[in-house]
């Protein structure tokens, strides 16, 4: 897989437009100059942990011994799943009910940006990709994008309004559900070919 | 050059297929009332030309990005549209004044990939391919954009015709045809696949 293809889809499912709402909500009662500097360190606490799950990933299918096909196969239906959720949301989603209070940890970073989804596609593809330089360029790229326009958040919802910023977040389902398929399609192509 | 503009441009009014598609789109904004109806199916119908415009420009660079292949294209308009299927059969009996009752339908499912579907993304990327004059693709885009509006536009009146309770009537029938039309997706697509694999 190249860069490119990488940064999109760890950038998607990180999902940022649709965390800004989340965020400007959890933000409210704090004062804007203090809100940049939580925003920042809970991206900075979500990067350490994407990286760490990062290093994590290789080690551990390494001595699982688990196979391309079902790493494919496997990437494409969790992110199945987060397209899903994005294109048809539902209220009982954890976005709903978050506690309230200065934000630490969770539920920012842990699990909004780096949810168990997120961590799951960087540690399946962690392993699929060989070279480390272009995961680790992958995740820093998609990171670096996500803190724009979480910290250009209120600013974006001002511009697009609720629709403009829901028509985004839809068409960004729209292209994970199509990477998705895709990956499962690879893991099945995959399977045929290494089937003997 | 008109005459081959304009059969580009029927062909692609004929996959967009606005007359089959109508009744779908009009039982997924039932619950609106007229002139919001109409509202919403313009501003769908504007989104899908954005999307089949950005199609011709810039699909093919677009799924090489991703390296996406055109068989996972068909696809995933097949499987969201068959998810959409099982929603409109399947629809739990609604009780009381639930946050999302009003949900307006915005872009998925009625701009893509109702009317921009996966089949009119890759009929513009080959035709466009084949085209070498741009702006004569463009203009067929436009020609049978013109002509979808103005036949989505007309749905709303049929609401008119029919009634609520028709209407609810058909939101289950629409939802099986649907079905049939979302497996038609899957079937090609998967038949795409199975070539690449040998």
């Amino acid at each position: 897989m190249t860069l490119p293809t990488l940064a999109i889809m760890l950038f998607l499912i990180m999902d940022p437009l649709g965390n800004i709402s989340s965020f400007q909500h959890l933000l409210r009662d704090i004062p804007p100059k203090k809100r940049r500097k939580i925003i920042i360190r809970e991206m900075l606490i979500a990067l350490a942990i994407m990286i760490v799950f990062n290093f994590l990933g290789e080690f551990i299918f390494n001595v699982l011994h688990i196979s391309e096909t079902t790493l494919k196969l496997t990437a494409g239906v969790i992110l199945f799943l987060v397209a899903i959720k994005i294109l048809f949301p539902s209220i009982d989603s954890f976005r709903a009910n978050l506690p309230s209070g200065e934000p630490f940890v969770t539920p920012l970073a842990v699990p909004l940006i780096a949810g168990p989804a997120l961590l799951a596609t960087i540690m399946l593809f962690a392993h699929l990709e060989s070279s480390q330089p272009i995961m680790l360029t992958a995740i820093l790229l998609a990171w670096f994008f996500a803190v724009i326009i979480l910290l250009g958040g209120a600013r974006l919802q001002r511009i697009l309004g609720p629709n403009g910023l829901m028509a985004c977040e839809r068409l960004m389902g729209m292209v994970l559900i199509l990477l998705s398929i895709q990956r499962f399609l690879e893991g099945i192509q995959h399977f045929v070919k290494t089937c003997p | 050059m008109l005459t081959s503009t304009l059969s580009i441009a029927l062909m692609y009014f004929l996959v967009a297929n606005p007359i089959g598609n109508s009744p779908t789109i009009l039982s997924l904004v039932k619950d609106f009332d007229f002139d919001q109806q109409k509202k919403i199916i313009f501003r769908e119908a504007m989104i899908s030309l954005l999307i089949a415009l950005f199609f011709q420009f810039f699909g093919e660079l677009f799924l090489g990005i991703l390296q996406v292949n055109d068989f996972a294209l068909t696809l995933t308009g097949g499987i969201v549209l068959f998810l959409l299927a099982l929603q409109m059969i399947f629809q739990k009996p609604e009780n009381g004044e639930g946050p999302q009752a009003k949900r307006e339908p915005f872009i998925v499912p009625i701009a893509t990939p109702l009317i921009s579907g996966p089949g009119l993304m890759t009929m513009i990327m080959i035709t466009s391919k084949a085209e070498a004059n741009d702006f004569k693709t463009t203009l067929a885009i436009l020609v049978a954009w013109i002509g979808v509006t103005l036949v989505l536009i007309g749905a709303p009146y049929l609401q008119k015709i029919i009634g609520k309770r028709g209407m609810a009537a058909l939101e289950k029938v629409m939802g099986m045809i649907l079905g049939l039309i979302s497996m038609e997706m899957i079937v090609k697509g998967t038949a795409l696949f199975i070539k690449t694999l040998s």
